[in-house]
């Protein structure tokens, strides 16, 4: 169970739940054996400083103070489970009902608990005392704790009958025809008792830190009862002769709190370890060894320098290497298309030569724009080249505008940041890109915020946003796929006319072939982190060589094919980052495969006409 | 369309306060009438003449029908009248208008200090443990903010006095004049807040820094600072204010224990002083006006959080 998984856990939590049995065991046993001390008066020894006899001193009726601090256990921790359990009898029966009334009602009482919630509970503690504490005496004490507890009770009750309500097993069992009293039983309660426990317990906590509270300021338990709150504040009042009459009291107060509180987080942690553990995601592990020989890729170097340059580009998170040295280039104004199935690189390729990388991940490699290393460039000097020559667009145009930010604060901060430009020229600036990406009506957009625009006007936005600087290289990671067919139509267009008009180089990273055939002027494709074929788009259909890019072009669908052909689809799944497979990493999915195959990496090697293939079999392939 | 959403949002939000006022007031209305027994013999004891017993029905205004007796009390509240204290025979209006100002002072600096602290605290923790960095800095950062947010205020002040005033003499423990005076009192009524404020905060940025609009800011090189106050911040200002919300609540209760604790004048002294005096109109008194704070300010929350993310007004009905 989840408390027996929770305990074999960390040790704080072994300590805490040693804590609470140990306050228990005092709770049941202390006032029995010990309550005839707790009360004997020793008029030799009043007001008396720690001594063997008695180890906290006595109180000024000479009361060994150690004595009364674990009798008054029982009430304390007494006092906080009964008015924890008074307050789950109100609060789920209200919470239930909360759940289970139509949607008409509920906001409203969902409203009325939340104000509640957030009125301070100890004024209604107060309040209710006030009312009840001279006819009830304890019992009115605790029913004032309870109630303030009763709404936060009733509240985590609803949500959770709410949201296990509205899922699909419930709604499984039902059209099965369980009944109510056996899908509760079976269904509900087991949903429900972790979420409960934990907040049970967190609430024990609250309970006792507000009952000792009561008694510390004199209106909770009345003499002669005592509880630790009651002994607190009797220490304090002779703090300067005997601190530890006050501290005494004070860590029972704090421990049975943490304890409580701890325990009870403890099995909501057991329950659900993804949410409570801290994130551990991979942590980088030094630098991966020397690259392993890539052949020479900037074949296609033409008089001037390639806009970007990428050469044995490594990314690894963790023990996975993610990219295993890609390299190419991409000349000035060329617009390139970088396919593969999801998980093969493609995305990390490009947050690595942006260095938009999460901390934690290792690069290695060297990556060139405009002839400039970027390794060898000053943080600063690197922000604003960067800032300037490079902009990306990402793939999800909702998520990727900050929704707090009017549009034009987002597409301005570029410009304003990196050209100085004050708000009115950095505002027409906007406006005019705007104008050229066909946003209609870009003054009112501005002052708009992104949800209030369509997906495909957000994606225009996020093209013009990245134009604002005149970058030379704009890489785009699926810029259409998260748009429907004929909105992606139009961005393309958009992209070939901004590669047209700006003269920008564009990167642009699709699992869509058919999509960058007929857009970009070349194509690399990627297989498991790495670049296994390069080739111009017009001769892919009939020149391309790997057996991975003719499984992914017989994937296209395709208007020429005879009907009733089926799609072919590639057998086997693509190999994981931390499990890759020797020799070529295509092998176990290739039709082609070979000893060699299994055995020895292909390198990526150059063939006529700019071509290169990482394939032992492209001879193979070539002649037949 | 939009300023007529924002003023139906505004306008909710306001129904909604006007009525919790109105319960608050009727709640303190019926708590005298709901005290067992008869309130003039609690005040008077068992000698009292009949005529003095009618003289303190009459002062109470128990001898008129409740609606009556309602709309009397409604009246007199909104002109500053609660009648006078049964120990002192002073007005309850010049007792409110004497201690409302050292528990405000006490109040909004914990307040201030609490928000001035926990956001750029937890800002700071969060980039210094972003993405699994500092595992020894994350789980010392948790075990802190825990312990501090779970240990009450009355128990912190009590330590504190203990260490600063009467171990190091550094500050005085209770009265006193001047800025010396309130640093142990904001300081135990807003350390535990400011560090659970913190702790929620650090989890938020953590949240906010790996959204795609963040990496976004990112891509166009903004300097960091930036990043953090302009992208991040909007971003979790909301669970901010909201717990900050919540907090002050427990800041408004915690007053009570503190005042006490140092001895100082102000609403909570004064409540716990009426409840064991049995001096009801002055706790019907505090126990309004402290319950108002609280509800006002959650409304002034609820608002600003309207202003500040735009979405809450577009799915709101």
């Amino acid at each position: 169970m989840a408390f027996l998984r929770a305990l074999r856990g960390a040790p704080s939590t072994m300590v805490a739940f040693v804590v609470l049995l140990a306050l228990l065991g005092v709770a049941v046993l202390a006032p029995p054996l010990l309550g005839h001390t707790a009360n004997r008066f020793d008029f030799a020894a009043v007001s008396a400083s720690p001594s063997p006899t008695h180890p906290l001193g006595t109180d000024r009726l000479g009361r060994d103070l150690l004595a009364r601090l674990l009798v008054a256990t029982r009430l304390s921790v007494g006092m906080g489970l009964l008015a924890e359990a008074l307050a789950y009898l109100i609060g789920v029966p209200v919470g239930t009902l909360t759940a289970l009334v139509g949607a008409r009602w509920r906001p409203m009482l969902m409203r009325v608990i939340d104000t509640m919630i957030a009125f301070p509970g100890l004024l209604v503690t107060i309040y209710l005392i006030t009312i009840l504490g001279p006819r009830l005496g304890l019992v009115g004490l605790a029913v004032g704790l309870a109630v303030p507890e009763a709404f936060r009770a009733a509240r985590i009750v609803s949500t959770l009958a709410l949201s296990i309500a509205g899922r699909d097993y419930l709604a499984a069992a039902r059209v099965v025809g369980v009944r109510w009293p056996r899908l509760i039983v079976r269904y509900l309660i087991p949903n429900m008792a972790e979420t409960v426990i934990t907040s049970f317990s967190v609430g024990v906590s609250f309970t006792i830190v507000a009952f000792s509270g009561l008694s510390f300021l004199g209106i909770g338990v009345q003499p002669p009862n005592f509880d630790w709150g009651r002994l607190l504040s009797e220490g304090v009042d002779s703090f300067y002769e005997t601190p530890a009459a006050a501290l005494g009291p004070a860590a029972f107060i704090a421990v049975a709190a943490l304890a409580f509180a701890y325990a009870g987080e403890a099995v909501a942690r057991a329950a659900n370890p993804r949410v409570w553990t801290a994130a551990q995601p991979a942590r980088a592990t030094g630098r991966s060894g020397l690259a392993e020989a890539v052949s020479s890729s900037s074949a296609k170097s033409g008089a001037s320098d390639p806009t970007l340059l990428v050469e044995g580009l490594r990314v690894r998170i963790g023990d996975a290497e993610i990219v295993s040295g890609v390299s190419f280039s991409i000349a000035p104004g060329e617009m390139v298309g970088l396919v593969g199935e999801s998980g093969s690189g493609k995305t990390m390729t490009a947050l690595a030569i942006a260095r938009l990388l999460p901390a934690g991940a290792a690069v290695d490699g060297e990556v060139r724009l405009l002839g400039r290393r970027l390794a060898a460039m000053r943080p600063r000097q690197l922000a604003r080249f960067l800032g300037t020559e490079l902009a990306f667009v990402f793939q999800d145009p909702m998520s990727s505008f900050n929704p707090a930010l009017t549009m034009g604060r987002q597409l301005t901060e570029g410009v304003r940041e990196h050209r100085r430009l004050n708000r009115r020229t950095a505002a027409e600036a906007a406006l005019a890109r705007l104008s050229e990406v066909n946003v209609p009506a870009p003054r009112r957009v501005l002052r708009q915020y992104p949800h209030e625009l369509s997906g495909g006007m957000r994606q225009r936005a996020m093209i013009a946003m990245g134009l604002m600087n005149e970058p030379r290289l704009l890489i785009c990671d699926e810029p259409t796929t998260a748009l429907d067919v004929t909105i992606q139509a139009q961005i393309m267009d958009l992209l070939a006319r901004v590669n047209r008009e700006h003269g920008a180089a564009v990167l642009l990273i699709s699992h869509n072939l058919a999509l960058v055939r007929q857009n970009c002027s070349r194509v690399l494709v990627m297989y498991a982190g790495r670049i296994v074929e390069d080739l111009a788009s017009d001769r892919l259909l009939s020149d391309a060589l790997h057996p991975y890019t003719r499984s992914l072009l017989a994937a296209v669908p395709d208007l020429d094919r005879p009907r009733g052909t089926p799609l072919t689809t590639i057998p086997g799944q693509p190999p994981t980052p931390a499990a890759h497979p020797t020799g070529c990493p295509f092998h176990p999915r290739c039709p082609l495969a070979q000893d060699r195959c299994r055995r020895e990496l292909p390198p990526l090697d150059a063939r006529p006409g700019g071509q290169r293939v990482a394939c032992w079999m492209a001879e193979v392939e070539a002649t037949v | 369309m939009l300023a007529g959403r924002w003023m139906g949002f505004l306008g909710r939000r306001l129904l909604g306060l006007v009525l919790v006022l109105a319960f608050l007031l009727f709640a303190t209305f019926i708590m005298v009438r709901l005290i067992p027994g008869d309130p003039a013999v609690v005040i008077l004891g068992q000698n009292g003449t009949p005529d003095q017993y009618r003289q303190v029905d009459h002062l109470l205004g128990v001898d008129r029908p409740w609606p009556q007796q309602f709309v009397q009390y409604v009246t007199r509240a909104f002109h500053g009248d609660f009648g006078s204290s049964f120990a002192t025979r002073q007005p309850v209006g010049d007792i409110l208008r004497e201690r409302i100002g050292p528990t405000a002072e006490l109040a909004g600096l914990a307040l201030a200090v609490v928000l001035l602290v926990s956001i750029p605290l937890g800002m700071a923790a969060a980039h210094l443990t972003a993405g699994g960095r500092r595992p020894r800095l994350e789980v010392a950062w948790t075990t802190l903010t825990t312990i501090f947010g779970t240990i009450p205020q009355y128990l912190l002040a009590t330590l504190l006095v203990f260490v600063f005033a009467l171990e190091l003499k550094l500050l005085p423990v209770a009265s006193g004049r001047g800025w010396q005076a309130l640093v142990l009192p904001v300081a135990s009524l807003s350390l535990g807040p400011t560090l659970a404020l913190a702790r929620i905060v650090r989890l938020q940025v953590l949240d906010a820094l790996v959204q795609d609009y963040v990496r976004t800011a990112e891509s166009k090189r903004l300097p960091l600072l930036t990043i953090y106050v302009r992208h991040v911040m909007p971003n979790v200002m909301a669970t901010a204010l909201t717990v900050g919300g919540l907090l002050f609540s427990s800041l408004i209760a915690g007053t009570i224990f503190i005042e006490q604790i140092f001895v100082r004048v102000g609403m909570g002294s004064s409540l716990i002083g009426a409840i064991q005096a049995h001096d009801y109109p002055v706790v019907q008194a505090d126990v309004l006006v402290l319950g108002m704070t609280v509800v006002v300010v959650n409304a002034v929350v609820d608002i600003l959080l309207g202003v500040l993310d735009p979405r809450t007004l577009a799915t709101e009905g």
